[in-house]
């Protein structure tokens, strides 16, 4: 922990890392369900967009790609990548400059899809894939930044364990038990230099909406002022 | 017109001529992948864009820049013995050669500094300093002393790294200085002055001009990119919050913000961005800021007439670097050679920046130049007339071929225990042929600079 950052910089670190996860794992969804959409099941796209509170009207295979990651709804990719850019360029002097530079790239790929209507196919998630795979990369060849990587790292894996909640909670159980068991190691050495390190509070609680709530007000506790 | 070609221009020439042109087009490439961007405001808009770079470099030799480097070490010297002089004894107004109304009417003079010295004496830490050279004389020529917050230096050093890359065969095939180490020249300064702490550059943040510059230096310096509201003043002592609540002592403030906008207690009270208190501590020698506040006064275009005096009086020395021939309408004199030559001269207004409020007398009809006749003898003090200096081009490569561009050159000059002149700078290009105006906010583009040798 060598570096000092601000809450703003920590912020935008947090939320970098849950704004490419929660990029990762839609587009993950949509690939699998674009496969289901071609000939197994018209209708895998309304379900899935219904997890997200999304009511989404598609043609065809083509089209359900066209109008899950650039249709006019929350759960939009260029939405995420928009947001993913600004808290990349607000905290780019502690970025690793390759992984700063594969978000950008990253995002224009959609903004430029998008706005020259170019075609929307497989190989866009396929090449968007392979840059959030790179970008994870460049920041575990890191070796003097454990500060901010800790945020980028704790924000993407409060995504991964928010999604999980979300949509498989039951299936993945274990699995969420042992992300909780990382957040809380990755929120010890976050919290280890506060004047009053506050207690991790495991994430409890009787409804999916307590769970959640809990689980997101994580960063509240680390983050001061 | 272009500067007559030497060695080194063949040389460069040679080895262009054999490398594949279409990797030009990579440069664009990294800087929209790096969003190395130069923001700008317009009709209400937020547009990030990247500056134009042109693939052609200014060739300097060695020698030739360590005669520059000599003027400007000279000129910054100066320029801070005046700074400190004025705000202490002001020996030069009393001894008559910077008239005292000329100071005072200066928009960047701040009465209320008088009597303070900043640490170690050091006013003029990170200066950028606009030349031309003069195809009339193959003399460079100072047209501007950037002494509060000049920008720039981080795009040659971005693009320098890139050009490494791309084409290698100029850096392997030729002596050219190396430039990596401006950010530590700039930690050095820092260091110097600081009075106990860690080093911050003060950026306004995410959705200024130079962000990419701020977030860069900051980087590179090892210093901590904040904005105002990340630093606080208690007991007029400047602290960095960070983000588990620890206060952290700040002993060096690389500003990149203007003396109005530093302290809202101090200044402007209506201002929403700024450090509370931060002006208290500095003056209580608690905090060192580069620059120092009040720098503006001498970079004042209507001051940069009396640089050459400055010289003359607080080193002894006649000035390695000429300035443009400069007149002030302030001296009758020098208002009657303007109205009878207006058409040969450009007229500058010394509250404008970045290539605003310069007129150029032979662009203008007979009717503007007798409005302008009227503006500036109701306030001759506004403005200062030089003449037109026709400076050299620069080969430029535009749409696939060479074209010949009105370049300028911004030196970087930092000034610590010595002063230092780094060996690149930016040299800046106006897009359109003919054009004098080369300011980035006027659209023009960069190019990268090699002080170099065979």
């Amino acid at each position: 922990m060598s570096m000092h950052i601000t809450g703003n910089v920590a912020t935008n670190l947090y939320w970098l890392g849950r704004y490419l996860e929660r990029t990762a794992i839609t587009l993950r969804e949509i690939s699998a369900t674009y496969d289901k959409v071609i000939d197994i099941d018209k209708q895998a796209g309304v379900k899935l967009y219904e997890k997200f509170d999304i009511e989404l009207k598609y043609t065809n295979a083509y089209d359900f790609l066209k109008q899950a990651m650039f249709g006019d709804h929350n759960a939009n990719i260029l939405h995420f990548l928009t947001n993913a850019r600004e808290n990349a360029i607000i905290c780019r002097h502690i970025l690793d400059s390759e992984a700063f530079g594969e978000i950008i790239e990253l995002y224009a790929l959609f903004f430029t899809t998008n706005k020259n209507h170019l075609e929307i196919d497989y190989k866009l998630i396929d090449h968007a894939q392979s840059l959030i795979g790179e970008i994870w990369n460049a920041r575990s060849m890191r070796d003097h930044r454990e500060l901010s990587d800790s945020f980028f790292r704790i924000g993407k894996i409060i995504e991964e364990a928010d999604y999980r909640i979300r949509f498989h909670e039951e299936a993945d159980k274990e699995i969420i038990e042992s992300i909780y068991k990382e957040v809380e190691s990755l929120y010890a050495g976050l919290v280890k230099d506060h004047e009053k390190a506050p207690q991790f509070l495991k994430v409890e609680g009787k409804t999916q909406d307590d769970r959640l709530t809990a689980l997101n007000a994580i960063i509240d506790k680390i983050i001061i002022g | 017109m272009l500067e007559k070609s030497t060695k080194l221009h063949d040389k460069f020439w040679e080895i262009f001529s054999k490398q594949d042109r279409s990797k030009i087009e990579e440069f664009k490439l990294y800087m929209d992948k790096f969003a190395i961007n130069f923001n700008l405001y317009k009709d209400g808009n937020f547009i990030e864009q990247s500056l134009p770079f042109d693939v052609i470099p200014r060739i300097i030799s060695k020698e030739e820049f360590s005669k520059i480097e000599k003027g400007l070490q000279q000129r910054v010297h100066a320029l801070n013995l005046f700074l400190e002089d004025l705000y202490t004894d002001a020996k030069i107004v009393k001894a008559g050669i910077v008239p005292q109304e000329f100071v005072e009417q200066a928009s960047g003079y701040l009465k209320k500094f008088v009597g303070f010295s900043p640490s170690k004496k050091i006013r003029t830490h990170i200066n950028g300093i606009d030349l031309v050279k003069d195809s009339s004389n193959d003399q460079w020529v100072i047209l501007e002393d950037n002494l509060r917050v000049p920008s720039g230096s981080s795009y040659p050093l971005s693009i320098r790294d890139t050009y490494r890359k791309i084409y290698p065969d100029f850096f392997e095939q030729m002596k050219i200085d190396p430039i990596k180490n401006y950010p530590k020249i700039i930690a050095n300064a820092m260091n110097y002055v600081s009075t106990g702490g860690i080093n911050v550059v003060l950026t306004p943040g995410r959705y200024n001009s130079a962000y990419y510059e701020h977030s860069y230096l900051a980087e590179k310096s090892g210093a901590l990119l904040v904005r105002p509201h990340e630093l606080t003043v208690v007991d007029k002592k400047v602290y960095f919050k960070s983000y588990n609540g620890k206060l952290l002592r700040v002993g060096s403030v690389y500003r990149r913000l203007d003396d109005e906008f530093m302290d809202p207690k101090f200044f402007n009270p209506e201002s929403l961005i700024g450090v509370p208190g931060i002006v208290e501590a500095y003056l209580a020698g608690n905090v060192a800021l580069l620059n120092a506040i009040g720098n503006g006064v001498a970079d004042d275009k209507g001051i940069y007439y009396f640089v050459p005096k400055m010289i003359k009086y607080y080193l002894g020395e006649e000035p390695i670097l000429k300035n443009a021939p400069t007149y002030l309408p302030y001296f009758k004199e020098d208002m009657d050679y303007i109205f009878n030559n207006m058409a040969k001269l450009v007229i500058k207004d010394v509250a404008e920046a970045g290539g605003y409020g310069v007129l150029f007398g032979h662009e203008m009809s007979a009717i503007q130049i007798a409005d302008l006749k009227t503006i500036i003898k109701a306030n001759p003090r506004r403005f200062i007339a030089q003449e037109l200096i026709e400076f050299y081009d620069e080969k430029c490569y535009i749409n696939k071929d060479l074209k010949d561009r009105k370049a300028d050159f911004r030196a970087y000059v930092v000034a610590a225990d010595d002063i230092k002149v780094w060996n690149c700078g930016l040299t800046r290009y106006a897009l359109e042929e003919g054009n004098y105006l080369v300011n980035s906010s006027q659209g023009g583009g960069f190019k990268d600079t090699w002080v170099m040798e065979l």
